[in-house]
């Protein structure tokens, strides 16, 4: 029968599948696909490549700059500089709870927003934060300045010594 | 002379043109005069496009003003204030972190009414929040979500939502401290959501902190994005209204007073009703109900409950009176109260305690307890209840009344639900204080 279309034959299914419902199924999927393509280009656009934030990785100057005894927080780098002796380390002062920066005291650490506490170590004393305050990697340019890498944590407790 | 006659007759033409023309505008806009008639109510309601979204008649019972007490129509109104005073403020605003600030004080002192739209446009968005969550118990007390109701229950809390979230990203745009860390502490709380967390924190920041992008995204959202999608959920919510039957109410009020031979299925109408002998009263009766009240989701001619009045004037005045209470609400909110603006913004030092704003505070205290559950968790479980309840809760007894002896536990449970978010808000805005301790207001 003429009406009837070549997939009949091919199928074992007892009902006929006609070329009307083949080709509305294939229009389907490719709207359907479309669709997904669509959204999915659109959520790579809105997602930057390159961001105008602050570099990963920065200098803070020479060592004398921060004296023993100094906890100092670098505001803009989000990274408080401590120096013991002639020990030093780079602790970050983003709180892991919610991303307040925590205020720096002698005593160690205390976040505003939700009341997180951290030791001088930025161990978690108190409040809902998760983690402890990561270290970051410090080290020293051949110029002689301070580098800070906040892309590479390191095991708290591991100072650097100058 | 003919020359004359004829010149004469054009005289008088163009002056009759001209003495016709506000009748000949008039009925070019609205088609017919003020009516008078129910004829001319039923006709006014069809030709006029704004109040064609009304329907002809509406039932009494709708009418009642303490059975909705406006709460939707308060909710319209507020975003429709917040439309026009957010337009305004365009004009003067840049989305720059070394603008926006400067742009805030402008607004101060070399602008005319710059404060005092400012003051309209944050005071109609805080009570917006409130009045649309005011308008969600309404409908739950009154078991107004149930069926045929369901899906336009979920359009209402999807409303709820992209309210909440067009006040959080309007919160930003001053960049003051109050907008910076409460948009830090909440774009860190979208980062805790599971498998996707990080990403949708970065795509909503366009970079890892708060900054230039943050700003500028949001920014886009608030004056764009949200308000297209509110503004088509919104048309979507109150076309539904009608073709759900209306607003809820108890079989009670169908009961026809005027007629008592009225049939009360559809089984008992003559087939032949129109064109019958006694189809003369019925379309006496039913002439302008055809498409006016709607009782299910389809138009069921001649089973019209007839407890129903003209919607010109009686809805039309209801709904001015509430336009008239909610913006002169407004105004003098307006007049007393400025608006809060705090410091520029400092990186360096959140301020002590950092609160987001008040209908945020039930959150902030949870998540100071766990930033996934207090952030993430109960407020996504929150979200899917509400969103699957009609779904669940499919009893059709106690609908259009306010708490229904039969409904007891739903409704328990929802006022347990409201209270404790109540609460959860009053102990985030009294009683927490520097570093989120505990303290006490007194």
């Amino acid at each position: 029968m003429s009406e009837h279309n070549d997939l009949h034959h091919t199928t074992e299914s007892s009902e006929p599948i006609s070329r009307r419902k083949v080709l509305a199924w294939l229009t389907s999927m490719g709207i359907l696909g479309s669709a997904i393509v669509t959204v999915f280009s659109n959520l790579v656009f809105i997602k930057p490549r390159a961001t105008y934030g602050q570099p990963m990785r920065f200098s803070i100057g020479t060592p004398d700059e921060y004296p023993p005894g100094t906890r100092i927080a670098l505001g803009n780098q989000k990274v408080a500089v401590i120096r013991e002796g002639n020990k030093m380390a780079a602790i970050s002062i983003t709180c892991t709870h919610l991303g307040c920066i925590v205020g720096v005291a002698d005593t160690g650490f205390a976040c505003p927003c939700h009341g997180s506490r951290f030791d001088q170590d930025g161990n978690v004393t108190g409040g809902p934060a998760p983690k402890p305050l990561p270290w970051f990697e410090l080290s020293m340019a051949p110029n002689g300045e301070l580098e800070i890498d906040k892309g590479k944590e390191i095991t708290a407790g591991k100072w650097f010594t100058v | 002379m003919v020359y004359r006659m004829s010149d004469n007759s054009q005289k008088k033409s163009v002056l009759s043109v001209v003495l016709g023309l506000p009748s000949a505008v008039w009925t070019s806009v609205f088609r017919n005069d003020l009516p008078h008639t129910d004829l001319g109510r039923s006709r006014t309601s069809f030709t006029n496009f704004f109040l064609h979204i009304h329907p002809v008649k509406v039932h009494k019972h709708t009418l009642r003003p303490w059975f909705t007490m406006g709460l939707g129509l308060i909710s319209l109104f507020l975003f429709l204030t917040l439309t026009v005073t957010g337009v305004l403020l365009m004009f003067y605003y840049v989305p720059s972190t070394t603008q926006a600030y400067d742009r805030m004080l402008d607004l101060r002192g070399s602008v005319a009414f710059g404060v005092f739209l400012r003051n309209m446009h944050r005071w109609s968005a805080h009570g917006m929040v409130a009045v649309v969550f005011l308008h969600m118990c309404r409908v739950f007390f009154t078991g107004s979500y149930k069926k045929p109701r369901e899906f336009n229950w979920v359009i209402g809390v999807l409303l709820f939502l992209l309210t909440l979230f067009l006040s959080f990203t309007g919160y930003l745009l001053p960049w003051d401290q109050l907008a910076f860390w409460a948009i830090t502490v909440g774009t860190a709380i979208a980062g805790y959501a599971p498998v996707f967390g990080n990403e949708i924190r970065f795509l909503l920041l366009g970079d890892t902190t708060v900054g230039q992008e943050a700003l500028l995204r949001f920014y886009v959202l608030h004056v764009a994005v949200l308000p297209l999608i509110t503004t088509l959920l919104i048309a979507v919510h109150f076309w539904r209204i009608r073709k759900d039957g209306g607003m809820s109410r108890p079989a009670e009020a169908d009961i026809v007073e005027t007629n008592e031979a009225a049939p009360t299925t559809i089984a008992n109408v003559p087939a032949m009703a129109f064109a019958g002998s006694d189809g003369i009263n019925v379309i006496e009766k039913k002439r302008y109900g055809i498409q006016g009240m709607v009782r299910g989701p389809f138009t069921k001619v001649g089973n019209v409950p007839d407890n129903s009045v003209f919607s010109y004037p009686n809805l039309l005045l209801a709904e001015l009176f509430v336009f008239i209470l909610t913006i002169l609400g407004v105004l003098l909110v307006s007049f007393f109260f400025n608006a809060p603006l705090e410091d520029p913004v400092n990186i360096l030092h959140p301020p002590n305690p950092a609160k987001a704003p008040w209908y945020f505070l039930g959150l902030q205290e949870m998540v100071s307890y766990s930033a996934f559950w207090g952030g993430v968790g109960i407020p996504g479980l929150e979200v899917l209840i509400l969103l699957a309840l009609p779904y669940f809760d499919r009893g059709q007894k106690g609908i259009g009344v306010w708490f229904s002896r039969e409904r007891l536990l739903a409704n328990t449970l929802f006022m347990t639900f409201v209270f404790v978010n109540i609460l959860l808000i009053i102990i985030g805005t009294f009683f927490r204080g520097q570093n989120w301790e505990f303290v006490s207001p007194f």
